[in-house]
């Protein structure tokens, strides 16, 4: 019965946010129209970490490498006259497809990369796919750098009005609303599968997950290109919903925000990190004064608090807000029953 | 062309050095432990910053100023074990995620203060002397004695001491160390401060010679783990060993690439290691 309530609050306080997020381009001001959307992209990118760290337990510290190879290859298919003149001068002829096209195009290209990584780094246990996931975010903004001629180098270059999502804020509202359910829906009904099961036992003991018969290598693989698949196809629509790509999108002050959204909302519970990632990107981004975008000019200061709190949540609360609140409401029925006896 | 490769040889021999102190103690602490410590580039790099307050600003005497330094950080190694690392040792995600959170913490926190460029720490030595027909600054052949001196002092602090053998027992088994009566979490903290303040060491004689700023809290994170997983995770001879390999790929990258290729080039390393030979040079298979 107790379990009954937990779930009928969980599916009342969705519901609550569905209609919330529907209705709210009607009364909220466009500035902020524009942030909330962009926060359900932030969404995607909190759930997909979700998957390879909270669901399978495998540390993935450069999550936003994904994002951003997503994010770089839509741009690049939209404007290929960014190769004209490098080394890559035959990658120019390339006509753009459509940008929906090449919005999945950066989920796949994401997902390859994911692929590679994961073979190599996954097919041995313990710490390495941590270390080697942490190094990729260094590695990648300095290439960004290294090749400024394509990637546009510090400031990054613009894909052009054109090739927005929609014209005006309301449209780039809905569409960002609409992908971020997909994407949420599609990953919740794979770790509500047979296959979320394997992960979350390859998570819990590695070694009994094997001797059950679990070919571990190829679920965490598949983990990991499914978490990467999501992040780019996340980074490519923060790209067609900002129209510019840049290094300063998918720096480490990201990787903080998504570690701290999926800690506080509680790894591995898929519904705790979407509200983890919706409060704390608006928060963060209310702290800027409704100032639009990935950490542009982040305030240093604001850095220093988030940094402190995932620390002080990590310590106090590691399994996130979401358990411990929902271990509260699990306690009071009791209480309430218990009243109704000896009254 | 001899030139050039005398200038490898040696900047090499240099940086190896160096990235041995960084990495033996990254290596200790995990070999105990198995914990990944991501805040292990943080002493690297305050120990630095604390010796450039000292020397510089409050016009302590410079020998002085470095054993503070390094004392210090071993004793804020200590405290970042006992407040983030112990409540979550069990869960190894959190661990993970507590240290990266105070690493960057710390660089936020220093960007605020001194801002992005680098500090050069004063040194005992200056000028240069020719090597081979190569001008060597005095700063790095003083980092290469310093370096050699601490690894053999670690050598026989691991293998002759008792406490050095009662670790070696505890990164063996540590709930058979328990039952033969140490005290494991006392030794967890001596284990931390030597960690960090071989870190301090490191990011001392780092400072003398490049100089040290903000980055390297993190960026020096690349060079340990390309070392420890060449070494072999949780084998501190390994890592010594690594150390100079990698030392040498830095330089020769450095030199010949120039300095934006370090992380890439290091990268590459770190995955050819893992597909060719993933547990390393002298790994212990988990």
């Amino acid at each position: 019965m107790r379990l009954k309530m937990v779930k009928d609050i969980r599916y009342l306080s969705l519901g609550i946010l569905l209609i919330v997020s529907l209705t709210l381009p009607f009364f909220l001001p466009d500035a902020y129209v524009y942030l909330v959307g962009m926060t359900f992209l932030f969404i995607i990118m909190v759930v997909s970490w979700d998957i390879i760290v909270g669901y399978t337990g495998q540390v993935n510290l450069g999550h936003t490498v994904f994002v951003g190879i997503g994010a770089y290859t839509t741009a690049l298919l939209q404007v290929p006259s960014r190769f004209e003149g490098t080394f890559l001068h035959f990658l120019s002829a390339i006509p753009s497809p459509p940008i929906y096209i090449s919005i999945i195009m950066g989920g796949v290209v994401s997902a390859f990369f994911g692929f590679i990584i994961g073979v190599i780094t996954l097919r041995l246990r313990g710490y390495y796919f941590a270390l080697v996931t942490a190094v990729l975010p260094l590695v990648f903004i300095q290439l960004l750098y290294v090749w400024s001629d394509i990637f546009g180098g510090e400031e990054g270059f613009s894909v052009g009005l054109e090739r927005a999502l929609a014209v005006d804020s309301i449209g780039k509202y809905y569409i960002a609303f609409f992908t971020m359910v997909l994407s949420v829906l599609i990953m919740y009904l794979i770790v509500r599968s047979s296959i979320g099961y394997k992960f979350r036992a390859i998570r819990d003991d590695e070694t009994l997950a094997e001797s059950v018969g679990i070919d571990t290598v190829k679920y965490k693989v598949l983990s990991f290109v499914i978490s990467s698949f999501f992040a780019g196809i996340a980074g490519a629509c923060v790209v067609h919903y900002r129209i510019t790509v840049g290094p300063s999108m998918f720096d480490i002050p990201l990787m903080l925000l998504i570690i701290l959204s999926a800690v506080i909302g509680g790894l591995g519970t898929l519904f705790g990190p979407i509200i983890g990632g919706f409060v704390i990107y608006l928060m963060k981004n209310w702290w800027l004064k409704g100032m639009v975008g990935l950490s542009d000019v982040v305030p240093i200061n604001d850095e220093v608090i988030l940094y402190i709190i995932l620390i002080v949540v990590a310590i106090l609360a590691p399994e996130g807000i979401w358990v411990y609140s929902r271990k509260i409401i699990e306690k009071l029925p009791i209480k309430f029953l218990k009243k109704a006896k000896t009254t | 062309m001899i030139d050039l490769i005398m200038r490898i040889l040696v900047y090499g021999a240099v940086s190896g050095g160096i990235w041995a102190l960084a990495a033996s103690g990254f290596s200790l602490i995990f070999g105990i432990g198995r914990i990944l410590n991501f805040a292990h580039g943080t002493f690297f790099v305050l120990s630095a910053y604390i010796c450039f307050i000292l020397a510089k600003d409050l016009g302590v005497n410079l020998f002085i100023s470095y054993i503070i330094a390094i004392l210090l950080v071993g004793a804020l190694g200590v405290v970042v074990y006992k407040i983030m690392m112990a409540p979550v040792r069990h869960h190894e995600v959190m661990v993970i995620i507590v240290t990266l959170a105070f690493a960057l913490l710390v660089e936020q926190i220093l960007l605020l203060l001194f801002g992005e460029h680098g500090y050069s720490i004063p040194s005992f030595v200056s000028g240069s002397m020719e090597i081979g027909g190569v001008l060597i600054p005095k700063t790095r052949i003083l980092a290469f004695f310093v370096s050699i001196a601490v690894i053999i002092l670690l050598e026989y602090f691991i293998n002759r001491t008792r406490t050095g053998k009662m670790i070696s027992a505890v990164s063996q088994d540590s709930e058979a160390a328990m039952l033969v009566g140490m005290d494991v979490e006392k030794l967890f903290m001596i284990t931390m401060f030597v960690s960090a303040s071989l870190a301090g060491i490191g990011g001392l004689l780092f400072g003398q010679v490049f100089g040290a700023s903000p980055i390297f809290a993190v960026k020096s994170l690349i060079y340990a783990f390309a070392i420890v997983i060449l070494g072999g995770l949780g084998s501190v001879r390994g890592s010594i060993i690594a150390s100079f390999i990698v030392g040498y790929i830095i330089t020769t990258t450095i030199i010949l690439l120039g300095s934006r290729w370090a992380e890439f080039v290091m990268l590459i390393t770190i995955i050819s290691i893992l597909i060719f030979r993933p547990t390393g040079l002298f790994g212990v298979e988990e």
